[in-house]
């Protein structure tokens, strides 16, 4: 048995952290953009960073549980290579916007 | 700076669930899933502490930073940094959820770990530097003021 399935909370979280990936970019980018969002972040904990960390911690948390839901409980039915693909998709996406946005957007 | 030293041993723990994980067996199948764990709590620590000190005692290094002559310790570095940090510490506490599956049994499942562990290991090194680059940036302001 060398190639025994893996558990359908790898999927879902792995999947997790490749869209928290992407949002918590996207978010950097939005936040710089709008004074008002900034503004709403910083209200809200007293700290923008603080709102931008647990936003993006719930909704990993969130995804992870919800992906595991789909599928009448099962999850998503997935390959570990196109499991991998996308979490390091995510993961570079992600990191390209922020260094790329505080390289040159900003 | 305890922050700093749990991101090194976030990062020396992970060196060694890939090594353990290249060698997967029945026999060390504990040892990985508690070494998945210690990574991921050594770099819980190192974000809560740091994240601390970002929040409460980072604006006064800011302020000397951005005087000086390496502005972009800050505007670049700092910036980048602590937004890289939270993708850091989604993947590391991603690291025991792939542990946990049957790594003896299934290459599938060591791969994935062995991927999300070697990129744990060079974002965190990626932000140790920075972390470094910053403190350069204190360095340097304090340095180039008229005595």
């Amino acid at each position: 048995m060398e190639n025994a399935p893996i558990s359908k909370y790898t999927v879902s979280f792995g999947l997790s952290v490749s869209l928290s990936s992407v949002i918590n970019a996207l978010l950097v980018v939005v936040k710089e953009k709008s004074p008002a969002v900034l503004a709403a972040m910083q209200k809200l904990t007293g700290h923008q960073w603080v709102t931008h960390s647990a936003i993006v911690l719930i909704l990993f948390g969130f995804f992870g549980w919800l992906f595991a839901r789909v599928n009448r409980g099962q999850g998503l039915p997935m390959s570990v290579n196109r499991l991998i693909g996308t979490i390091m998709a995510g993961v570079v996406t992600g990191g390209v916007i922020i260094v790329g946005f505080y390289l040159i957007g900003d | 700076m305890a922050h700093v030293l749990f991101g090194v041993g976030c990062i020396i723990v992970t060196v060694w669930l890939f090594v353990d994980v290249l060698h997967a067996q029945e026999r060390n199948l504990t040892r990985i899933r508690r070494v998945s764990w210690a990574a991921a709590i050594f770099m819980w620590l190192a974000f809560v502490i740091g994240g601390g000190w970002y929040v409460v005692s980072y604006p006064v290094d800011k302020a000397i930073i951005l005087k000086g002559p390496w502005p972009f310790a800050h505007n670049y570095f700092m910036e980048t940094k602590e937004h890289l940090v939270i993708m850091l510490l989604v993947l590391a506490s991603y690291l025991p959820i792939a542990a946990s599956n049957n790594l003896a049994a299934s290459r599938d499942a060591r791969r994935l770990v062995l991927w999300v562990a070697a990129t744990v290991v060079l974002l965190a090194l990626l932000v140790e530097g920075h972390g470094a680059i910053i403190a350069m940036g204190v360095k340097v302001a304090l340095l180039a003021k008229p005595h």
